[in-house]
């Protein structure tokens, strides 16, 4: 499938925080959440609309490979913009965001877009951590926030395409250099050689999120 | 029985019983009758195969008799079916995808174990995807790392068949190891790692025998390609345009260094083997330290020195696996070029093999045929031996073919006996354990590798020269620019911190080891980090802070022992000599605030070697403009504020290491130390303080009834105590420093304050602390106010440049000052002083804020004297502010800094000629430093030896003896009355008498090097002579026991004819002595 762009993302955060039923529900809405059977995947693809343009993102969970320094940072740098997720009924996965967040900023390319997410908001009645902790550690750090819930898919959507707002803002912006691929960003086969009239042509455009 | 309406599928999900046995049944059904897939029934086949994965899931965590069925019926059969029929991206891609979700959601292990007998997925792993659609790679790649995070002893049977050795699981991700999509690379990564972490004896063997070879090879070609662009791209560099790229070759880097790390401490002792002879004798030694010496070009393989510098240091960093780190470093420590010396005449065709020689060369062949060749090998022996260890007759022949067997099998006999556990295995392995016994056996390393000519050629050149430490050694050299040396000391850091580092081999070249007691430490290296202490010194020196600092944390690891200070007292001394005059006092109120923010970003952020060496732009050459972004440590001062920026730091850095290195602790740093300030919720006697009523509106609108009360470096803000009359409670307390105070307009019993937060960031907005206006009485009271804050500002800020100015002078007077409210008046009476370097601080004089009024008269007082410029502005700006201190400060000008100090008030001695020039050269030094040698000075006072002070005997400008003597009488005299000095009673007379004294030796003096107008300054005891001259005060320790502070060294007795002036710091101090000697 072609496409404009390709953003790279990986996801991050505490062991059991739904990182990858957050990205399985993101890319495979095919698998409902009935019967309180949890399923996750490591690794999704999916196409969605920015601007008019196509753009494919591909997603890649970390977990199980702490135990390698040499993966978590490669996995660091090759990222355009990243999930930093915690669990909102359990204030350790909070309180470890510091950390993640350094090791992000440590190992990525400076312009990663990072994006906030407070998940398992169904469980309200559980809930360790409010939501204007969560808004006030971003505001802090100058990230994106959001809270979700992987299992009613509420902002599920919103959070994986608001990110990639950012880093096609960034793009606009000239920030990220997409020619090189290291920062997570592709450009897609049929789009590098009209690249530029695409851009002059479609900037005009009012942004609009959707998915395909 | 299945009826057509039936709703199943899984995208409506509503039916109840989704999730069961009857419904994998009926999957089943749809599976047999759909065996061909066709546009028709694709969607549905793929729902079927999602709808299964998904009731699999389910079983796994409630039933499992599912499982029982799946098995049963054989079901894996037909996924193989779908994807062997070319059944297109769609199908394939979501094949792929449900058995991720799987695999990776299946918790039980005899689940587990159903989903892996028969061998299906093994099919599913070699089968030959179309690998050009990235979507597909990229799902296939993770289905074989969700694959190996269920790797374990049990599990790993059914990947690693042990009788047809295969472990296609292994072998077909392997051969992404150099797949253009990063992504794809980490995951093969992670899935070697994870299959190395199993610890399956017979497994890991077949790993070494059949496939580490091949691909350790590749993959040391694959890095040393990247590293050959790296350099290429410093190479074709200009003006940092190539920085993108490079930083990304850069993590690159690291990303393979840490890999390999990751290998090597998973600590599979065999795979380690081979990957250490890889990387040793393919690549660290032929590229990295060959390229440290060979200046010829012959070879096209070859990379700059100083990238090399840079990578070694990268390694020694990050790898610490002993065997391999240590050979390493013997070979840069110990080694010459014999160990590259290979054997041509010997044997011709070795070159081009990949055999014992140490080359950068790239593997004969691909790793995807290597690993197919052995795979055919072992299926084809596997009929006679299935053994994982018979495949010595195959490897023989194939290296027969390919070269000359002479050589290796004379290793091999030579060997056996080491190999004989491992009877059987390929000569291959042999030659890497005998590598591994020469490894362990540092001392002779070069002898059992090389030949016997080598050994002749080793022989001549024996002891005498060790091309690899000579490079390094001289790469320190800092004279035009510190690009290599910041390389240098990096590498020497890391290695002395190298865990896998044996110290017995650093101690053979007195390198420092952290933590380990010695007595000696090595000259050539602390020679040569004194000399690039003296570079940073300089002015215009050209060595950056990154460099300066590291090479005081060196000096400090070679001469600080656990228990003490080894340091010889020359090598201290050269060290005292440049670390005093680094800094010139400045009058612009910037400084002030320069110095104290320099202080706490050095503080805040201490040097990490690991961090430093992760940066690509070190990389380039250093420079001097922020245009580029890079942190101000890491390049060049650009303009003046950063001049004095970078001087600052360099005060601080060698003050601190001159202090740890004389075992004294910091008293005077920071100026401002939290601890002695009013704190909030303090208790304070106020008891005839001034206190003014006001009401404090805070921006929010919040109002409170107050007490203004001003302290030295503080106000604050009080509230009456209830239990103790008198005393109030802090209810707010801010640095007078950081204050601002304006007036309102249509108030006039009203002031704004404002209070910033020192930033610790210097790029961050200064935070305001207090936002307020301050409503009083009436007017007058405003009026006070507004006085005393503005009048305490210009005070906290004046004390404290007089604190700097004492710190540039004497280390000695303890910080005495104690804030508060009793000492205030006290502390009042300190007498503030700066001056200024007239050729450039000139016009500030005219500018009231900046110029204390004393510093004006100094200069109107001593005019008439010959050798003082003429002082711009002398007498047009004294400010009502200063006037206070005009009359007092010409009477103290001896004795300012040393008010609270009587022992500073230090006698004064004379050299004589007696006692000077006594130098014994050490023959160890280097050239450069030899003059320097053990100064034992003796000194002769006209007064009493008994009353003087060993912290502060300082050395007067010796001019002609008589004059001198008659002045160090005066000395004396001054010496009676230190308590008058201290109390400003000093009567005008003497002090102008003394004035004259000063004027009156009128010695030529030797003229500072055209620079010298930033350079110079040392605040001494006697402003007068500071404003004239660049003083450089010495600090020598005589018998090891008595410091001596000789002031006033730098252009003393040497006559103007003499242009042979060399800034170098130890050779100052010798013709210093030398010229006292003659004029004596």
């Amino acid at each position: 499938m072609a496409y404009a762009y390709l953003f790279k993302y990986i996801i991050i955060g505490d062991t059991g925080v739904g990182k990858s039923c957050l990205l399985l529900q993101f890319t495979d809405k095919r698998f409902q959440p009935v019967h309180d059977l949890t399923i996750g995947v490591e690794f999704g693809a999916r196409m969605i609309t920015i601007d008019g343009k196509q753009i494919k993102l591909q997603i890649w969970d970390t977990a199980g490979q702490e135990s390698f320094r040499s993966i978590t940072r490669s996995y660091y740098r090759g990222a355009a913009g990243a999930l930093l997720v915690y669990d909102i009924t359990r204030r350790d996965t909070f309180n470890h965001l510091t950390t993640w967040l350094e090791d992000a900023r440590q190992h990525s390319n400076s312009n990663m877009v990072i994006m906030l997410i407070g998940n398992k908001s169904d469980l309200e009645s559980r809930r360790e951590v409010k939501k204007e902790e969560g808004e006030a550690f971003a505001r802090e750090h100058g990230l994106i926030f959001m809270e979700t819930s992987a299992k009613t898919a509420s902002n599920v959507e919103e959070a994986f395409i608001n990110t990639a707002k950012e880093i096609y803002e960034k793009i606009q912006e000239g920030v990220f250099d997409i020619n090189n691929e290291a920062n997570g960003i592709k450009i897609g086969p049929q789009h590098a050689a009209t690249n530029s009239t695409l851009t002059g042509g479609q900037g005009g455009q009012q942004a609009g999120g959707g998915c395909c | 029985m299945f009826g057509r309406s039936r709703s199943w599928v899984g995208g409506q999900g509503r039916s109840k019983n989704i999730h069961s046995l009857d419904h994998l049944k009926y999957m089943y059904h749809v599976l047999t009758k759909n065996t061909t897939v066709t546009d028709h029934n694709r969607n549905l086949l793929v729902e079927t195969i999602r709808s299964i994965t998904e009731i699999l899931i389910w079983g796994d965590q409630n039933d499992s008799s599912v499982f029982d069925f799946f098995l049963e019926k054989n079901m894996f059969a037909f996924f193989l079916n779908i994807l062997r029929q070319k059944s297109g991206r769609y199908v394939c891609v979501q094949l792929l995808q449900t058995l991720n979700i799987l695999f990776e959601n299946i918790s039980h292990e005899t689940s587990l174990y159903y989903l892996l007998s028969n061998n299906h997925v093994n099919s599913i792993i070699v089968h030959k995807f179309d690998f050009s659609d990235e979507e597909i790679m990229a799902y296939y790649i993770s289905f074989l790392k969700t694959l190996s995070l269920k790797l374990n002893n049990h599990t790993v049977h059914f990947f690693y068949n042990e009788h047809t050795n295969d472990f296609a699981l292994y072998t077909e991700a392997i051969k992404f190891f150099n797949h253009p999509e990063s992504m794809v690379r980490i995951a093969v990564r992670t899935i070697t790692l994870n299959v190395y972490k199993v610890d399956n004896q017979h497994m890991l063997h077949y790993i070494r025998d059949k496939t580490a070879v091949p691909y350790f090879s590749n993959l040391v070609w694959f890095i040393g390609s990247h590293v050959i662009e790296l350099d290429k791209c410093v190479q074709t560099d200009e003006e940092h345009k190539n920085r993108g790229k490079l930083s990304d070759l850069v993590a690159e880097h690291l990303d393979h260094l840490h890999y390999l790390n990751d290998i090597l401490i998973i600590n599979c002792e065999f795979l380690n083997d081979v990957l250490t002879d890889h990387l040793l004798n393919r690549l660290f030694l032929p590229l990295y330290v060959y390229s440290l010496v060979s200046q010829e070009q012959c070879e096209d393989r070859k990379i700059n020195p100083q990238v090399s510098l840079y990578l070694l240091s990268q390694v020694f960093l990050i790898i610490h696996y002993q065997p391999l780190v240590n050979a390493l470093a013997d070979v840069i420590l110990n080694g010459d070029l014999s160990v590259f010396s290979a054997q041509p005449e010997q044997n011709p065709l070795k070159n081009s093999s990949n055999a014992g020689v140490r080359r950068f060369t790239k593997p004969p062949e691909s790793l995807e045929r290597s690993l197919e060749m052995s795979r055919q090998r072992g299926r084809k022996k596997a009929q006679k031996r299935p053994n994982y260890k018979n495949v010595g007759e195959e490897e023989e022949e194939e290296r027969g073919a390919e070269d000359g067997p002479e050589e290796e099998k004379a290793k091999g006999t030579e060997a056996s006996s080491k190999a004989s556990r491992t009877s059987g295995d390929t000569e291959e392995i042999e030659m890497v354990v005998m590598e591994k016994c020469k490894i362990s056996d540092v001392s002779t390393l070069t002898e059992q590798n090389i030949t016997d000519e080598e050994k002749t050629a080793a022989a001549l050149c024996e002891w005498s020269f060790l091309p690899f430490l000579d490079m390094v050694y001289n790469a320190l050299d800092c004279e035009k620019e510190d690009y290599h040396a910041l390389f240098v000391l990096c590498l020497l850091f890391a290695m002395t911190h190298s865990k896998g580092i044996n110290p017995a081999l650093l101690e053979k070249i007195q390198l420092p080891v952290p933590g380990q007691e010695r007595s000696s430490y090595s000259q050539v290296l602390v020679e040569r980090l004194i000399r690039i202490m003296n570079q940073a010194a300089q002015p215009d020196g050209r060595v950056r802070l990154a460099t300066l600092e590291l090479s005081c944390l060196l000096l400090k690891q070679s001469v600080l022992s656990s228990t003490q200070c080894i340091i010889k007292d020359v090598h201290l001394a050269c060290l005292e000599l440049f670390s005093g005059n680094v800094l010139l006092l400045q009058g612009e109120e910037i400084f002030l605030d320069m110095f104290e923010d320099e202080y706490r970003s050095m503080t805040s952020k201490p040097l990490n070697v690991e961090y430093l060496m992760m940066d690509a732009s070190i990389l380039l050459p250093p420079t001097g403009t922020p245009l580029t972004g890079i942190d101000f440590v890491k390049r060049l001062p650009c303009g003046d504020v950063e001049k004095t920026r970078r001087a600052i730091r360099v005060f601080f850095m060698l003050r601190a290491l001159s202090l740890q290195l004389q075992g004294e602790p910091e008293t005077q740093l920071p100026l401002t130390r939290p601890e002695d300030l009013i704190k909030t919720d303090d208790v304070l006697d106020l008891n005839n303080s001034d206190l003014i009523a006001c009401m404090v509106v805070s921006k929010d609108g919040v109002q409170a009834q107050r007490f203004l009360a001003v302290d030295v470096y503080q106000m604050s803000l009080v509230e009456p105590d209830t239990k103790r009359l008198g005393w109030g409670v802090v209810k707010f307390a801010g640095l007078l420093q950081d204050m601002q105070v304006s007036g309102v307009e249509d108030d006039s019993r009203a002031l704004n304050i404002t209070i910033h937060k020192p930033a610790s960031n210097p790029h961050a907005k200064p935070l305001p602390i207090l936002q307020a206006s301050f409503i009083f009485a009436d007017h007058i009271r405003c009026i006070i106010a507004k006085q005393r804050l503005a009048k305490g500002r210009i005070q906290a800020r004046r004390m404290k440049m007089q604190r700097i100015a004492a710190l540039l002078d004497l280390p000695v007077q303890p910080s005495s000052e104690v804030l508060g409210f009793s000492q205030s008046a006290a502390s009042a009476s300190q007498l503030p002083f700066r001056f200024y370097d007239q050729a450039r601080r000139g016009p500030a004089f005219a500018s009231v804020d900046k110029v204390p009024g004393f510093a004006v008269a100094h200069v109107a007082q001593h005019s008439p004297s010959a050798l003082c410029p003429p002082s711009p502005n002398s007498s047009t700006s004294s400010s009502a502010d200063h006037c206070d201190y005009v009359t007092a400060s010409s009477a103290s000008t001896q004795s300012t800094a040393q008010s609270s100090s009587d022992e500073a008030v230090g006698s004064r001695m004379v050299l004589t000629d007696s006692a000077l020039p006594v130098l014994a050269p050490a023959p160890a030094l280097a050239p450069s430093l030899t003059p320097a040698a053990q100064p034992t000075i003796s000194l002769l006072s006209d007064a009493d030896a008994e009353t003087l002070s060993v912290d502060s005997l300082t050395l007067l400008p010796p001019a002609d003896p008589p004059r001198l003597r008659a002045f160090s009488s005066q000395s004396s005299v001054q010496e009676e009355t230190p308590s008058a000095a201290h109390d400003e009673d000093l009567k005008p007379e003497e002090s102008s008498a003394r004035s004259g004294l000063l004027k009156g030796p009128k010695p030529t003096f030797f003229r500072p090097p055209p620079t010298s107008s930033i350079y110079e300054a040392k605040i001494a005891h006697n402003s007068f002579i500071k404003r004239q001259f660049s003083i450089h005060p010495v600090s020598l320790k005589i018998k090891q026991t008595v410091p001596l502070r000789l002031t006033y060294v730098n252009e003393l007795v040497l006559v103007t004819s003499q242009k042979s002036f060399i800034q170098s710091g130890p050779l100052l101090l010798h013709i210093f002595i030398q010229r006292v000697s003659d004029t004596f």
